[in-house]
């Protein structure tokens, strides 16, 4: 090789490859909208996302995968835990973490109500985004998949039509969250009550003194309890607060009443 | 020395290596954060720490770029600076800038966006300095009519570094968006201008330590540079694919990113060639093994660790857990830090006017191993927490916190080897400010010539 035709290696090779990237990002432009729900980012949506970065958050969590790696990844947090939890968690970490029993604490970031308001919105408009796939499967924060709560193995996608089947599977599935907060292990209490005999302890809870809800029989329970988490509300600090559970209250409009009737059936085998 | 003025590259060295040993500081306390539970929680939260680690260290590379720009400028296009004392007014500005940001990062003054957390108003100080210093570099080479390849690419990438940083100037309220243009600044200057500047001061310190012919030298130089562009360029995409982007840039940012190795290798080589056609006779036997350090470390840590996690469909799995601060840490080590400290030892005997065979060793070459056998074993506690953290957490599905407890064993092992690795920092910083004895002045230049260590 001569010096010339390397210094036209160089020159030819760089110009080629930054018009190709310049082209690319060009039509990424043209895609993000899409990609990412332009039209869902609301005044209070950027305002969270300002709140993100000046409490530096992602010196420790890493949020879209980037960030720190001393917490854990935020991507999903909102569809994971919902509104009514992170609200709580965020007024005051330490009564959800403590550094004996976790290893880490998160310090109290001492947001005002609409900050807290506000980066829900930013982390559930992150949720969103198309991430063309990942994470490949849930990240949980504390926990864990086994034993028993079987998390990610199953796509939404079951491999029969089976009621029970198919409830598993949305039990399972990053959209529903269901996995992310309750164990199918007894007496394995995440950030929600284990369901490991739910079938069964459904049918005691109906004929308990203390409920009020409208339920007649451990199925119509379950069904409750899934489209209408303050029904009846078991106490608990990441259960519930000021009698209010911390569970998303969204599985009326997430899901649809046929895969609902699923996820009752699936839940109704756990006895 | 041949020009008085390359002296101004004393002082930024000075700078460079005292905010590397700070550096150093928030880096062990960090590794000791990991293990945990953190009495200075309320003091000094991890983020904090982070943010002072991660800026402290583009400082002092840049810091340290600079001087060795000083250094090698004169004396390839064979004149003196335009203008020092514009040197060290940009100098006590950056140091200025860097000092006020740190103490504001204490204070929770941040823009909080990772590695450019600098408030707006240090970020345009640092536009200024970088202004200032390639006006200083550019009027000194336009004045002498004289730009060789390798100084052409070292003032070049530096120039890039000054405009790569603009985006970063500019605010998206989309997340997404903002991330996608933050690597514009992020990636292509550590895989991109950085990789310039690297390869332009290795191909100096080749030179002048093999004496080897320099025509060859320049020719591979304009290889490897394109080399980097073909591949850094378009590799930017291996950053984006979990951002929310089109579908296209996966394939993309695998295909080229997995050629990046390419140019670490070609680094290698070069090196190997050199020292094939030449030897190991240049009595600066420290700075020989600095600069071959580096193209080591930078072949193993920002080539192979770089590779090792760089394919998309490996990526999904390893994305945001410890695999890339094992690649981080050594490719950076490898790759700037060698590099500055390779620039530093051999411009050493110069800039304190004694000869290279009166350098005293020991110290130094204890300082090279410690931190390179340091660097080692933190990539490993690093490689091996990132695994265990890839299938615990991300393939098994066990919660973050209950992994991190179990990577205790492996935060151990970071905290032991960080430890060997600063202990080499301070054999460094020691040698250097204690050692090396003081730096020349223009008193003692005047003296005549034999006096001072005039050398050709």
């Amino acid at each position: 090789m001569t010096r010339r035709s390397a210094r036209r290696f160089f020159y030819i090779g760089t110009a080629l490859s930054v018009l190709v990237f310049v082209a690319l990002t060009i039509d990424s432009h043209r895609q993000f909208p899409t990609l990412t729900n332009e039209a869902d980012l609301t005044p209070s949506v950027v305002a969270g996302k300002n709140v993100w970065h000046a409490k530096n958050c992602i010196n420790c969590h890493t949020i879209l995968g980037e960030g720190a790696y001393y917490a854990p990844d935020l991507t999903k947090i909102a569809q994971l835990r919902g509104d009514a939890y992170l609200r709580e968690f965020l007024k005051d970490p330490s009564r959800f973490y403590s550094e004996e029993r976790d290893g880490r604490l998160m310090p109290n970031p001492n947001l005002s109500d609409q900050e807290i308001t506000d980066l829900i919105a930013f982390l559930t408009w992150v949720s969103r985004i198309d991430t063309q796939g990942w994470p490949p499967r849930p990240i949980l924060v504390r926990g864990s998949a086994i034993p028993g709560a079987n998390i990610g193995g199953a796509a939404p996608a079951a491999a029969s039509d089976d009621p029970v089947a198919l409830g598993q599977a949305l039990f399972n599935a990053q959209t529903t969250g269901c996995a992310a907060c309750h164990s199918i292990a007894p007496g394995v209490n995440l950030v929600g009550p284990t369901l490991a005999g739910i079938g069964a302890r459904a049918e005691e809870r109906i004929r308990a003194g203390d409920y009020g809800g409208k339920a007649t029989d451990a199925a119509g329970y379950i069904r409750e309890s899934i489209v209408d988490p303050n029904a009846y509300v078991l106490t608990g600090v990441t259960y519930s607060s000021g009698g209010r559970s911390l569970m998303p209250a969204h599985y009326n409009t997430l899901l649809t009443p046929e895969q609902i009737d699923q996820l009752v059936a699936y839940l109704m085998t756990l006895k | 020395m041949r020009y008085a003025s390359q002296r101004v590259a004393y002082p930024y060295f000075a700078v460079a290596l005292l905010l590397f040993g700070l550096q150093m500081v928030f880096g062990l306390l960090m590794a000791a954060k990991y293990l945990g539970p953190d009495p200075l929680i309320d003091v000094l939260p991890f983020d904090r720490a982070k943010a002072i680690h991660t800026n402290l260290l583009i400082v002092w590379l840049l810091v340290g770029f600079m001087g060795g720009a000083y250094w090698v400028v004169p004396e390839e296009s064979r004149t003196e600076l335009w203008s020092p004392r514009l040197a060290y007014f940009n100098l006590a500005l950056f140091t200025a800038a860097g000092v006020v940001a740190v103490v504001g990062y204490l204070f929770g003054w941040t823009a909080g966006n990772k590695l450019l957390e600098q408030p707006l108003p240090i970020k345009l100080v640092i536009v200024v300095v970088m202004v200032l210093f390639a006006l200083n570099l550019i009027m000194t080479i336009w004045r002498a009519r004289r730009l060789t390849t390798t100084e052409g690419v070292l003032v070049a990438g530096l120039l890039l570094a000054a405009v790569l940083y603009l985006p970063a100037l500019i605010e998206f309220d989309n997340y997404t968006v903002a991330a996608v243009y933050r690597w514009w600044t992020v990636h292509l200057w550590v895989e991109g201008v950085w990789e310039m500047i690297q390869a332009g001061l290795l191909a100096f310190l080749l030179i002048r330590l093999s004496g080897v012919d320099r025509e060859v030298m320049e020719k591979w130089l304009y290889v490897i540079v394109g080399l980097t562009f073909i591949s850094g360029v378009l590799g930017t995409a291996h950053h984006y694919y979990w951002l929310g982007v089109p579908g296209y840039w996966l394939p993309i940012g695998s295909f080229f990113s997995a050629l990046e190795p390419l140019v670490f290798l070609g680094m290698a080589m070069y090196a190997y060639y050199a020292i094939r056609r030449s030897g190991l006779a240049h009595p600066n036997r420290l700075a020989l093994h600095w600069t071959i350090g580096s193209t080591v470390f930078s072949a193993l840590g920002a080539g192979v660790l770089g590779l090792a996690h760089t394919w998309a469909g490996v990526n999904k799995w390893t994305h945001g857990t410890h695999i890339t601060s094992m690649h981080g840490h050594m490719a950076f080590f490898g790759a700037y830090v060698m590099i500055v400290l390779a620039m530093v030892t051999y411009a050493l005997p110069g800039l304190t006017g004694s000869r290279d065979e009166d350098r005293e060793n020991g110290v130094g070459l204890w300082a090279f191993w410690l931190q390179s056998g340091g660097m080692f074993g933190m990539t490993m506690a690093f490689a091996a927490a990132g695994m265990t953290q890839t299938y615990l957490e991300r393939i098994l599905g066990i919660g973050y916190l209950d992994t991190q407890a179990k990577l205790q064993v492996h935060f151990i092992m970071l905290v032991i080897t960080g430890s060997i690795f600063v202990l080499g920092v301070a054999l460094f910083l020691w040698d250097f400010f204690f050692l090396a004895g003081r730096p020349v002045t223009a008193a003692s230049q005047a003296r005549p010539p034999g006096a001072a260590a005039v050398r050709a």
